[in-house]
């Protein structure tokens, strides 16, 4: 129970846990500062799930289609107004990876963007690949700490947080990040990896479920996890208007079984081989987050909101 | 880093009760050709905090850009051009950030600003 409540930062944070926070982001950024090449190389500048029709089959060049769905089916899920007189202007990506995110809705909604990471070496590759599609002067980006964002209050009409949030170690902070740089109307938008809801007689996951998912955590650099449930409380305690969440798992269920294909062709292997022990460990677990989804432990979850005028 | 980035990035050190505008220290300054785009220009004037972009480009190297300025100079290309060349042309390739307050010193490589703070500090 304090483990979790630790999780969601609902307790003052020890020093023991500053400096297990301190580790997890080190973690996190070598984590991505080795495998980012690696995933661009197979998977192009998309470091997310695509949004996929349940039951359909595909092949690896429809992969690229899907995350832009992804990215599209978000959008609307959150209703984010696309007139000219009420579409975002000013768009921030938390947890930016390689900028992929970034630069499609800087396109998408002919303004600026800017995007944080941890890793110095995503931020200098996005910043490159934005500068090769020509919207250097759209997109920026900066190493920073999602939890400390280096913005000044209300300055996002967009906070998107597409596949991160699953990082963040004090969930409470990192929510009330996301909400504090929020303009006035603006619309927050989570795209997560969250464990199932808590039943109401439940006060954690059974032990079996928590040892599936500490192994995962351990290769990926996750914190405790949390559910959805856990997410919509923060934002209502906020005071966030027209929170909504939704359950995406079966819109996602051919992600891990083609990633886990490309890892197995020839360049996969070789390009795991060259890349480095926490590359490989990353990939050694796919497998446990298939199990993870087909159990109904692990959910792909989103949740938005607005922030009050 | 262009100054459009400049102009919201502040510094949110523990205790810190204006973190904004960060100081410049510049060693390396790139110009770069960017599209003129009015509309942008026009949307971002309203976003901006102009005094804190002014200092920024006198201290890249740009002296043109008006003390003061009115929506209505928008209507000015002359004003409008010079807005564009301070918020978009000017790149500080290498140099430092400074915290107004504290005097912590954030670094910029290659462009990207290193806005991370160290565990004191949060």
């Amino acid at each position: 129970m304090a483990v979790r409540q630790a999780s969601l930062g609902g307790v003052d944070v020890d020093l023991e846990t500053k400096t297990n926070v301190e580790k997890l982001k080190r973690g996190i950024a070598e984590f991505y500062d080795e495998s980012s090449g690696i995933w661009e190389d197979i998977w192009g500048d998309h470091m997310h799930h695509g949004f996929y029709d349940p039951n359909s089959t595909i092949s690896l060049s429809d992969h690229r289609a899907a995350q832009v769905r992804m990215i599209e089916e978000a959008l609307k899920f959150a209703s984010v107004p696309e007139d000219p007189m009420k579409k975002p202007k000013s768009i921030v990506d938390v947890g930016c990876g390689i900028g992929g995110s970034s630069q499609y809705l800087a396109r998408k909604y002919g303004t600026e963007c800017t995007g944080i990471t941890l890793s110095p070496v995503q931020a200098e590759r996005a910043r490159a690949l934005a500068a090769a599609q020509g919207l250097e002067n759209k997109v920026s980006f900066e190493v920073a700490d999602a939890l400390n964002q280096p913005f000044p209050d209300g300055k996002f009409d967009l906070v998107w947080s597409m596949e991160s949030g699953e990082h963040m170690p004090e969930k409470a902070k990192f929510v009330n990040e996301l909400a504090r740089v929020a303009a006035p109307g603006a619309r927050i938008i989570i795209v997560t990896w969250c464990h199932r809801n808590l039943s109401s007689s439940e006060q954690s996951l059974n032990p079996d479920e928590n040892k599936l998912l500490d192994k995962i955590c351990d290769a990926y650099y996750l914190p405790t996890w949390c559910s959805t449930d856990d997410y919509v409380k923060l934002l209502q305690s906020l005071s966030l208007q027209d929170i909504k969440a939704a359950d995406w798992s079966e819109y996602v269920a051919p992600f891990w079984p083609a990633v886990i294909r490309s890892a197995l062709t020839w360049k996969g292997i070789t390009s795991l081989i060259l890349s480095g022990w926490k590359t490989i460990k990353g990939a050694m677990v796919m497998p446990l987050m298939m199990k993870g989804y087909k159990k109904g432990l692990i959910k792909f979850a989103i949740i938005t909101c607005r922030k009050p005028e | 880093m262009r100054l459009l980035t400049h102009n919201m990035l502040s510094s949110n050190i523990k205790g810190v009760t204006n973190g904004f505008p960060l100081r410049i220290e510049v060693e390396k300054v790139v110009e770069k050709s960017v599209d003129f785009n009015p509309d942008f220009l026009k949307n971002m004037f309203a976003k901006i905090e102009y005094k804190a972009l002014v200092e920024a480009s006198r201290i890249m190297g740009y002296a043109e850009l008006p003390d003061h300025a009115e929506p209505s100079m928008l209507e000015s290309d002359d004003f409008l051009r010079k807005f564009h060349h301070a918020l978009m042309e000017l790149h500080l390739e290498e140099g430092t950030l400074v915290c107004p307050e504290t005097g912590r010193r954030f670094p910029v490589n290659k462009g990207v600003p290193n806005m991370l703070l160290h565990e004191d500090e949060v």
